[in-house]
């Protein structure tokens, strides 16, 4: 099931100097903490003049779209799956 | 060497969302039963569905089929990261479309590896680099049209060459139909002449095909299909324009007039970012019964404003003379001209009018489309959403130079900010590797 949301959440997010990756760790939602398995997709989109980072990530059980607003620094979750169909 | 992502924006939401591998997915336009399916997945494709199918046809064909609506701006940052690989092996790459390129290596030093070990090494990086999940066939050949030909032979991830040797037995294997750019009326002219198949089109002589096609059309063809270079020919833009699917039912201009003008806004917005202006705007209505209207109308002055050419588009919209529901309407701004300077009138502020249009376009691309609405437009619900177009990307090619930090045409240098009219032009040299 594929569920489109718009709510503040909160990232872990690591940079590694070594390699010059960003990719979030960990996202916590709706109490429970998920650890981040996988990032399928990191792309950009401008809204105006701001950049937002748009994080396809997986964990455990769900998928995550996660949009950091660089304007705001703040993290918003867009869309929350489980691979089935609605 | 012609590049085909496989079941492109499939291919990319699997990329994204690993829940989504190996599951048949499909991407519609919209997601309600009516939607048309725009991109199957591989694994939709072998239970039957396919592209231009309603989603409530390829739900009756796969019931488990997972719909998603199309994200643009991930595949649009796909395709860059396309392009930034493949211009390490030559700078003569050209987008067809928004998942194909056209590669000439001819001249470059990755040419000298060979052609299939290139094709192989992209592939590898593809998959090392842009994502995992992504997979490209690709057809080489002497031409773009056997490339094409070739990067179609064999899906998903396919390698095929075309050349001298097995040009003829590939083209054994295809029917007319299927040969990119001849459908039913051109199967039908090559018919009265005698030509069933492929291999009798590529063994006809060029005074059959010019008769077949009655002008130089059938000497490109045999020029073509003998492996020659016929296809390389860059054109410039002809018109901007945008359309609309209406999910009500509308009939009377009057309910049209507000969707008209934000059409016209971003039609003619996106055109002055580009630096053109235009001289003529036309007018498309397909309607519910599947009749079609359509109008085009040239003005002595060149337009820019967005009102001047709502006025033009006002006029044509109330020159229909059907008021039957309206299934969709576009328009589009046609004879276009650099606007390198602005002839001043007796009667109006030119350069006054430009100012204005300039500061709304800043002010929109600062903060968001239609910050700045039209009065016109006040009560419109919809919004038009953005999708890809089919086929060539004109505009997009501004945007991966910019991307690159090259200042192109409006777009600002990602690592200056400065803007430029630097003019970036793509040239493929004519080869042939036979006789």
């Amino acid at each position: 099931m594929i569920q489109k949301i718009q709510a503040p959440i909160s990232v872990a997010l690591v940079f590694n100097h070594k390699t010059r990756e960003v990719k979030p760790v960990k996202v916590l939602w709706e109490g429970r903490l998920y650890r981040i398995t996988r990032i399928g997709l990191h792309h950009t989109v401008r809204q105006g003049r701001t950049l937002l980072h748009v994080f396809s990530v997986e964990s455990e059980s769900l998928f995550f779209r996660l949009v950091l607003n660089t304007e705001l620094l703040s993290w918003t979750v867009e869309e929350i799956a489980d691979g089935e169909s609605n | 060497m012609h590049l085909d992502l496989n079941s492109c924006f499939a291919t990319i939401e699997q990329q994204a969302n690993p829940k989504l591998r190996g599951k048949p997915i499909a991407v519609a336009a919209y997601a309600a039963p009516s939607g048309c399916i725009i991109a199957p997945s591989v694994e939709a494709k072998d239970q039957g569905v396919k592209v231009g199918m309603r989603v409530k046809e390829g739900k009756l064909l796969c019931p488990n089929l997972i719909v998603l609506t199309p994200d643009p701006w991930k595949y649009r940052n796909i395709h860059i990261k396309f392009r930034h690989l493949l211009e390490e092996y030559t700078d003569h790459v050209v987008p067809k479309s928004i998942d194909e390129f056209v590669l000439d290596l001819e001249g470059c030093p990755s040419f000298s590896k060979g052609m299939v070990i290139v094709a192989k090494e992209i592939k590898e990086r593809i998959k090392k680099e842009v994502g995992e999940w992504l997979r490209v066939s690709i057809g080489i050949g002497p031409n773009r049209f056997l490339a094409k030909l070739g990067a179609g032979l064999h899906n998903p991830d396919g390698l095929d060459v075309i050349d001298a040797g097995n040009v003829k037995k590939i083209y054994g294997h295809f029917p007319l139909m299927s040969i990119c750019g001849i459908k039913t009326n051109n199967v039908a002219r090559l018919n009265q002449y005698g030509i069933f198949t492929t291999l009798d089109f590529y063994q006809a002589p060029v005074w059959k095909l010019k008769a077949a096609f009655a002008s130089i059309v059938g000497y490109y063809w045999y020029v073509r299909l003998h492996g020659w270079e016929i296809d390389d020919v860059e054109f410039g833009r002809g018109s901007f324009g945008n359309s609309y699917a209406l999910p009500d039912i509308r009939s009377t201009p009057e309910e049209l007039f507000p969707l008209l003008m934000k059409l016209v806004e971003k039609s003619g917005s996106r055109m002055r970012k580009n630096g053109y202006r235009a001289r003529g705007v036309h007018l498309s209505i397909l309607y519910r019964d599947g009749c079609h209207w359509h109008r085009g109308v040239t003005v002595s002055e060149y337009l820019f404003d967005t009102r001047d050419m709502y006025k033009v588009a006002y006029r044509i919209l109330c020159m229909s003379p059907y008021h039957t529901p309206v299934a969709n309407v576009a328009v589009s701004c046609f004879s276009l001209e650099k606007s390198l300077y602005t002839q001043e009138h007796l009667f109006s502020d030119m350069e006054k009018k430009a100012r204005l249009a300039k500061a709304l376009d800043a002010i929109n691309d600062k903060w968001g489309d239609f910050v700045i609405t039209p009065g016109r437009m006040m009560g419109l619900q919809e919004k038009i959403v953005d999708r890809v177009a089919f086929g060539n990307i004109k505009e997009f090619e501004d945007m991966v130079l910019a991307s690159k930090g090259v200042a192109f045409k409006g777009y600002p240098c990602r690592q200056t900010g400065l803007r430029s009219q630097f003019f970036y032009t793509c040239f493929i040299p004519k080869s042939c590797f036979w006789t």
